[in-house]
């Protein structure tokens, strides 16, 4: 194929060369990600080819040449020194870089365009790979169809790529292509599953600042060792309060007005004019906590199993049934509890 | 608090709500005639204070949205005999089983095991699902451990 060919193509002088990038996006939101400009020569070529605003896609070219520039040799795309800006990187890492020769560039730019605009567009879709947040299975599946397309880029891109991460493109795109490294296996199960163990890792992370005293610890065993026994240690936790609540509850008979007699004698006093104030505070935690629950139906949607929407309503309004009935009931029985709860925990 | 943007969801509600569940089931559980008689065993009291605690807590931080609450919720019911009123999610056991048992890296997936014995539900979670639903237990668990602290304290005596 005269792709390959041409994709195939090694200046081995060190002259920095451009590099026609094959670019994995296509939508690229993330235009403020790149804060160098480029001549306008490349911008025609790419802009039909990528679809994009010529100056996103300049943007683009030109972090990726200038990444890029520093590294003199094909192989040495294996190792791509990004600009040490570690946003940058972090964000640049995403697009894979190809290098051919820079007298063609021009040329090249022009016939990628035409002889790669077919099949690119096919292959070159817009995806950053990471996948929080999309839905899990969609992505499985995702990743396993392109993993076809995956075997079908490699024969046509033969240089290094490197696995995507991504922002706020993921709420868009509602599948995820990964790149293969270099040396790595390119057949469909061992990209999905290194899709997943990059989920898997970011999750770890997540975990890991949680969790107190665990950044420190190195390797992936250790980590989750320490997960456990943190869970372990607080339910263990709620088990010793739940036996000191039992052994201390017959005294009280949940009468509070010695929480209140105990705690700020002058909040009783104001406490008992306040009959609005008793219903306030409960009425202000429900409201907290609808709107919570309302944050959690519109946060990713994809996260949501789809019953979630069946459930949520009927959940929802059995809540509100229990709560009317608590709320009498806890309003008769104790004086004010909620605002000197408020007072003791706040 | 951090500011990050970060695409797994894991936020909990404040201390109040937590407080008002938990406040809630207590004072149903007091109304009980069993609970308050002196005959009562200390450990049945125990027991049941405790599972108020978890069905306090699965109520208070989100319901039947996360995976280890509607689980929680759904033991609880079937333990007191109630109608059980959730909708049961159909899981797509099928395939992630199936590439459960495919993938094995045997460092993981002990831990996972723990991991899945230890958070309510994780039975049929893919190992990455269950890390974010174990962030979110150990965030409501730590809330509802200071709930509890504080009203212990309240209720001590001086």
């Amino acid at each position: 194929m005269d792709l390959s060919g041409r994709f195939g193509a090694r200046s081995g002088d060190g002259v920095p060369f451009r590099e026609a990038a094959a670019l994995e996006s296509l939508h690229i939101g993330g235009g403020e990600e790149f804060r160098q400009m480029v001549p306008p020569e490349n911008a025609g070529g790419f802009a039909a080819l990528l679809e994009l605003p010529p100056t996103q896609a300049v943007e683009l070219l030109h972090s990726s040449s200038s990444s890029a520039s520093q590294a003199t040799t094909l192989h040495s795309l294996g190792t791509l020194s990004f600009p040490s800006n570690p946003l940058l990187m972090e964000r640049a890492s995403r697009f894979s870089v190809i290098a051919t020769d820079n007298q063609q560039n021009g040329n090249v730019s022009g016939e990628t365009t035409t002889t790669s605009s077919v099949p690119s567009n096919e292959h070159i879709k817009t995806e950053p790979a990471e996948t929080e947040t999309c839905d899990q299975a969609a992505v499985e599946k995702q990743s396993n169809r392109c993993g076809k397309r995956k075997e079908l880029d490699k024969k046509v891109k033969s240089s290094t790529k490197k696995k995507n991460k991504s922002s706020e493109e993921n709420e868009k795109l509602p599948y995820v292509h990964v790149r293969a490294r270099r040396g790595q296996a390119t057949d469909s199960h061992s990209l999905a599953e290194r899709a997943r163990r990059e989920k898997i890792n970011a999750r770890m992370k997540l975990l890991q600042e949680l969790v107190p005293g665990c950044d420190k610890i190195q390797g992936t065993a250790l980590v989750l060792d320490e997960i456990i026994n943190h869970v372990q240690s607080l339910q263990r936790q709620v088990e010793m309060l739940s036996m000191r609540l039992a052994s201390v509850n017959p005294r009280i008979d949940f009468n509070l007005d010695t929480i209140l007699a105990s705690e700020n004698g002058s909040l009783m006093d104001g406490s008992f004019n306040g009959a609005t104030m008793q219903l306030a505070w409960p009425l202000q935690v429900m409201e907290t906590e609808q709107s919570y629950h309302h944050r959690q139906l519109q946060q990713p949607p994809s996260q949501q199993w789809p019953f979630d929407g069946l459930n949520q309503p009927v959940w929802g309004r059995e809540e509100n049934q229990d709560h009317g009935n608590d709320h009498n009931n806890l309003m008769v029985g104790s004086t004010s509890l909620h605002p000197n709860q408020v007072k003791m925990e706040l | 608090m951090a500011s990050a943007y970060n695409p797994i969801y894991t936020d909990v509600p404040e201390k109040d709500v937590f407080a008002l569940h938990f406040l809630q089931t207590l004072s149903n559980l007091r109304t009980q005639n069993s609970f308050s008689s002196p005959d009562n065993k200390t450990s049945d009291r125990v027991k049941k204070i405790k599972k108020a605690a978890y069905v306090s807590m699965a109520r208070a931080a989100g319901g039947t949205n996360r995976l280890w609450s509607r689980s929680l919720l759904h033991q609880a019911a079937k333990r007191n005999n109630k109608n059980v009123r959730f909708l049961r999610r159909k899981r797509r056991v099928t395939w992630l089983m199936r590439r459960r048992s495919n993938r094995g890296d045997p460092i993981e997936d002990v831990a996972a095991e723990r991991l899945r014995n230890l958070v309510p539900g994780g039975g049929g979670m893919e190992t990455s699902k269950l890390m974010e639903e174990t962030a979110h237990y150990i965030k409501c668990l730590s809330m509802q451990v200071k709930v509890m602290q504080c009203l212990v304290d309240g209720l001590s005596p001086k």
